[in-house]
């Protein structure tokens, strides 16, 4: 077996007992070795949550609120900012949703290919549920009745420099286009607080694609301190879902309308990123 | 006046009308007289063996290079023969379909499984031995009136990559690098060939991909990494399949030659996992190189006959999943094959 029960067991005590009950508990439909369709391995989903939880309440001790706007079943997109050089925001996020969701709610993020082709690294993203990024995956995830997360910014916004902190950049299509195919509600979110984790000072491009990597970071921590450096300052996560939005079934025939509905999501994320950053000032003022 | 039989034309196909077609998934009329070419191969033999089984089966040609298979031997001779005969001849294929046995009543169906997948010495004339071979066959059959003619080919023309769909359709792309392995492109032309007849409104064309076959002795990728002592992976990587076994597929192609049906379909197993999975399932224990190194070890193991898997014939596959999704398939024949006298009494192999 590629991980065993054994080894993904071992991160088991950083879980309250409930919580692994709920991971244990969580409902799956097995396509016959335990794993579902996408791959998703109950037993290394546990070993993900364990750790993620760990980060989410003692690392970036992440405050959020509208966990009811997440529908409590049946499919959805959830689309938002994105930022902070190395996607904690994502892992943050995902395990936000399963954490503030009864019964717990797996979110599938729509992944860049490169995680895919790294030894071990690709495996551990399928067993997590997290698939390649292509329609195919999507309409599938969606059919099954999943909640797909989507970063219409890129992954491009991972490296927005600090004088771009919480600007976001112009919305990629596809989530729109997706949810209007499937009659399904895109749930924004907005986090606040990724941005600071790590300041980005260049991309070191032919780098990156000689490592046939997305991005090279320079950041004012990286290469210096070697690999720590890439380690996340312990920031303080605010994270904000708004009302869902039904999209126009018309943005499948007009490319005006699918922008004015891209338009929409974006002034929603951008709302509630406001809305995060206040929230960010008042809980600086109240705790000091 | 003499009625003149007409040849059909694509033209002739378009105007024909969609309501005269048979609907697929319904059973085809009257016994069947079914020719199978690459007699010799596990799945041949197992199908023959079915297909005598069946009442509907009228008589069965099987036809291969070599001798007739010793399983066959003991078949009824009034309902299987066995003729030994080179595909790549158009002289040879036509001559099959000249015998004395089926002039009263030709055969109906062609099921070519001969094409050669061994990866194994796979030159010049095995490259010509598959074109002609997949020509001539479909020439004979359309000129001889065979309503229904059926290719087998493999998941292996598709794309697969870190791009790759959880689930790979019949629309899949297509692994069209120049640089693939000759076998990969001979088929992928065999499957164009099919394609360009599929639109004939008198005979039912299918390409069946099937994923990885389980089996004694069937020369199919996965069994043959399984087969090997021990089978060796990339390190870090652990691919998703759904290979199907030689009892499924073997039913899936009797249900491809009893019902309607024409086109390009998937077959798969009904099990979904990793292939490490598959692998502890049967209590093997691969070894784990880095991937660079795969191909090395792989040439190695060959030489010393401590495996005949050919990891150079799709390299990527032990690295990427490669799931087919055969609901299409399910659909239109396995949801019909209660109207298959011979398959209503046998349950489904399952994967």
């Amino acid at each position: 077996m590629f991980f065993s029960r054994r080894k993904a067991e071992l991160l088991k005590p950083l879980l309250p007992a409930l919580e692994w009950e709920r991971v244990q508990a969580y409902a799956m439909t097995d396509a016959g070795f335990g794993t579902d369709p996408f791959g998703t391995d109950p037993d290394l989903l546990g070993f993900g949550y364990a750790l993620g939880y760990w980060l989410h309440r003692h690392y970036f001790r992440v405050v959020s609120t509208g966990h009811h706007h997440i529908p409590a079943r049946g499919a959805a997109v959830i689309a938002g900012n994105h930022s902070g050089v190395l996607p904690f925001d994502a892992v943050m996020l995902a395990v936000d949703v399963f954490r503030y969701t009864d019964p717990p709610r797996l979110m599938r993020f729509m992944v860049d290919y490169f995680v895919y082709q790294v030894p071990f690294l690709g495996v551990f993203f399928r067993s997590l549920g997290q698939m390649p990024g292509t329609r195919a995956n999507f309409d599938g995830l969606v059919q099954e009745g999943h909640i797909v997360g989507l970063f219409p910014e890129g992954a491009e916004a991972l490296g927005k420099p600090a004088a771009q902190r919480y600007e976001l950049y112009p919305f990629s299509h596809g989530h729109v286009e997706l949810a209007a195919r499937h009659r399904v509600p895109v749930v924004p979110f907005a986090l606040v607080g990724a941005e600071e984790q790590m300041t980005m000072i260049t991309d070191l491009r032919p780098l990156a694609r000689a490592l046939r990597l997305p991005y090279f970071p320079i950041t004012t921590t990286f290469p210096w301190f070697g690999p720590l450096g890439l380690l996340p300052k312990p920031v303080r996560y605010f994270i904000n879902y708004g009302e869902p939005i039904t999209i126009d079934p018309a943005a499948l025939d007009s490319v005006d309308v699918r922008t004015t509905e891209v338009e929409r999501v974006r002034d929603a994320v951008a709302d509630l990123i406001q809305r995060g950053l206040e929230q960010r000032r008042e809980y600086g003022s109240s705790s000091a | 006046m003499a009625e003149t039989k007409k040849i059909p034309t694509l033209k002739a196909a378009a105007l024909v009308n969609p309501q005269e077609q048979a609907t697929p998934g319904t059973l085809r009329e009257g016994p069947r007289r079914i020719f199978v070419a690459g007699a010799r191969r596990r799945v041949a033999i197992h199908l023959i063996e079915r297909l005598l089984a069946a009442p509907e089966v009228d008589l069965v040609l099987g036809v291969d290079r070599g001798p007739c298979p010793p399983a066959l031997l003991g078949c009824d001779p009034e309902r299987f023969v066995f003729a030994t005969a080179d595909l790549s001849k158009r002289r040879q294929v036509d001559n099959l379909f000249l015998l004395d046995k089926l002039r009263e009543r030709p055969l109906d169906s062609v099921v070519h499984l001969a094409f050669q997948g061994n990866p194994r010495g796979y030159g010049v004339e095995s490259h010509e031995f598959n074109v002609n071979a997949a020509r001539h066959l479909l020439d004979a059959s359309l000129r001889h009136g065979v309503a229904k003619y059926l290719f087998l080919s493999s998941d292996a023309v598709y794309k697969i990559g870190p791009r790759t769909d959880y689930k790979v359709r019949e629309d899949g792309e297509l692994n069209l690098d120049p640089d693939v392995h000759p076998i990969l492109r001979d088929t992928i032309d065999a499957e164009f060939m099919c394609r360009a007849k599929m639109d004939r409104p008198d005979c039912e064309v299918m390409v069946l991909r099937p994923s990885g076959v389980f089996g004694g002795g069937v020369l199919s990728g996965v069994n043959l990494l399984f087969e090997s002592t021990p089978p060796v992976l990339p390190v870090g990587f652990d691919p998703m399949i759904n290979p199907t076994s030689k009892e499924r597929l073997a039913r899936d192609l009797m249900l491809s030659i009893f019902l309607h049906g024409k086109g390009v379909y998937n077959l798969a197993g009904t099990t979904v996992g990793p292939l490490s999975k598959f692998l502890e399932e049967r209590g093997i224990r691969p070894i784990r190189v880095p991937g660079p190194a795969l191909g090395l070890v792989n040439r190695m193991q060959r030489m010393l006959g401590m495996t005949r898997y050919h990891a150079g014939f799709h390299p990527k596959r032990l690295f990427f999943s490669l799931v087919l999704d055969d609901t299409r398939f399910d659909r239109i024949f396995r949801a019909n094959a209660h109207s298959v006298l011979a398959l209503s009494r046998s349950p489904d192999p399952g994967g």
